[in-house]
C-alpha cells in the first residue's frame, strides 16, 4: 500500500466522519417549519368544515328530491310526444299560420292568442 | 407512482414507549382538530425527515421540498392512522426515503453538481450547513453509494436507528439491513481512500 494508512485507521477515519455528522445534524429551517405548519392548518381546517353538498344534490333538494326530478322528466317527455303526435282533439297549431293576415311571427303567438283572433 | 401512504401494515415498527406512543396520541389529537398537536409533531418529526433527506439528496432546497411533502402526507393520513401498528417516525422515514428516490429519478445527472451560490453574508444557518455538506467528504462519499446502501448507512450511522426499525423503514429483514450497512461502510472507506489519493493527502 502506498498511502501508509492501515485498514483500521481508514475505518477510524470513517467513524470520525460519521460521528461528526451525528453531532452536526441540521436544524429545521424556520421557513420550512412555517410551510409545514401552514399545510397542517389547511388540512385541519378542511377536515373541520362540514361536507359540501354537490350542485346536483342542491338541485335535487330544490325540486323535491328524485321524485320531483322524475315528475319533471315525465312532463318533459309527454310534451315532446304531444308535439310529435298530437291527439286528434287538439288543434294543430301549424294550421293557424295561414289564419293570420298580419306579419306575426308564429313563435310569438301563444295558442290563446290564436283562438281569440280566430273567434273574432 | 408507488402509493407511499398505504402500506402501513408492512411497517414493522419497534415499540418505543416514550416517543412512539406520544406521536401516536399527538397524531390522533391532530386528526380530532387540535392545532397545537401539529406544532409538537412538526418539532419532533420534521427535523428527522429533513436530516435524512439532506443526507440522501445533498441539496437543501430539494430536502426541504421532500420534508414538506412527507409532512403533508402525515397530516393527510392522520385520521387513518392505526395506533400500535408502527411508529409514526418509522412511517415518516419510509415516506421521506421514497420521496428522495422519486426526487433523484426526476433529477437529470448534470444537476448533481449544483451551481454555487453567491456569498452575501446573510446566509441562514441551514444554507451554511448545506455548504458544509457539499464540502463534507462524507457527503461526497455517500453520494457515490448505491441507493439502498446509502439509506441503510444514513439510518444506522447518522440517524442511529436500531436495525429492526431500519428493517421496518426499508421493508427488508434485519439481516439484510446488517448486510447493507456493512457493505455500505466498506464502500465508504474505499471511496474515502480513493479520494485521499486523488487529493494527494497521502504521499508515503
Amino acid at each position: 500500500m502506498s498511502w501508509g494508512m492501515t485498514m483500521a485507521e481508514k475505518d477510524m477515519e470513517l467513524d470520525q466522519l460519521l460521528a461528526h455528522a451525528r453531532q452536526n445534524r441540521p436544524v429545521l429551517p424556520d421557513d420550512l417549519a412555517v410551510r409545514v405548519l401552514t399545510d397542517a392548518e389547511a388540512v385541519r381546517l378542511e377536515r373541520l368544515r362540514p361536507p359540501q353538498r354537490s350542485h346536483w344534490a342542491r338541485l335535487l333538494d330544490n325540486v323535491a328530491g328524485w321524485q320531483g326530478i322524475s315528475g319533471l322528466v315525465a312532463a318533459g317527455v309527454a310534451g315532446v310526444w304531444i308535439g310529435f303526435a298530437a291527439p286528434d282533439f287538439l288543434p294543430d297549431p301549424a294550421t293557424f299560420i295561414y289564419v293570420q293576415d298580419s306579419g306575426y311571427v308564429v313563435s310569438d303567438l301563444g295558442l290563446d292568442t290564436v283562438f281569440l283572433e280566430d273567434a273574432e | 407512482m408507488e402509493d407511499l401512504t398505504s402500506p402501513l401494515h408492512d411497517i414493522r415498527g419497534v415499540a418505543d414507549a416514550a416517543n412512539g406512543h406520544g406521536d401516536d396520541a399527538l397524531l390522533r389529537q391532530f386528526a380530532d382538530g387540535d392545532a397545537a398537536a401539529a406544532r409538537v409533531l412538526t418539532d419532533r418529526l420534521a427535523p428527522r425527515s429533513f436530516s435524512v433527506a439532506l443526507r440522501m439528496l445533498g441539496n437543501k432546497a430539494e430536502a426541504e421540498d421532500v420534508t414538506q411533502e412527507a409532512m403533508m402526507r402525515l397530516w393527510q393520513m392522520a385520521p387513518n392512522w392505526v395506533s400500535g401498528q408502527a411508529k409514526v417516525s418509522t412511517w415518516l422515514y419510509r415516506v421521506t426515503l421514497n420521496l428522495c428516490v422519486d426526487m433523484r429519478r426526476k433529477k437529470s445527472p448534470d444537476r448533481l453538481a449544483d451551481v454555487p451560490e453567491p456569498e452575501d453574508g446573510t446566509r441562514s444557518a441551514a444554507e451554511r450547513m448545506q455548504d458544509e455538506a457539499r464540502k463534507d467528504a462524507l457527503q461526497t462519499a455517500l453520494s457515490q453509494l448505491p441507493e439502498r446502501q446509502r439509506q441503510a448507512v444514513v439510518l444506522r450511522h447518522i440517524e442511529e436507528l436500531p436495525n429492526p426499525e431500519i428493517a421496518g423503514v426499508m421493508g427488508i429483514s434485519t439481516e439484510a439491513v446488517e448486510s447493507l450497512t456493512a457493505r455500505g461502510k466498506r464502500a465508504l472507506t474505499a471511496i474515502l481512500a480513493g479520494r485521499r489519493d486523488e487529493l494527494g493527502y497521502d504521499d508515503g
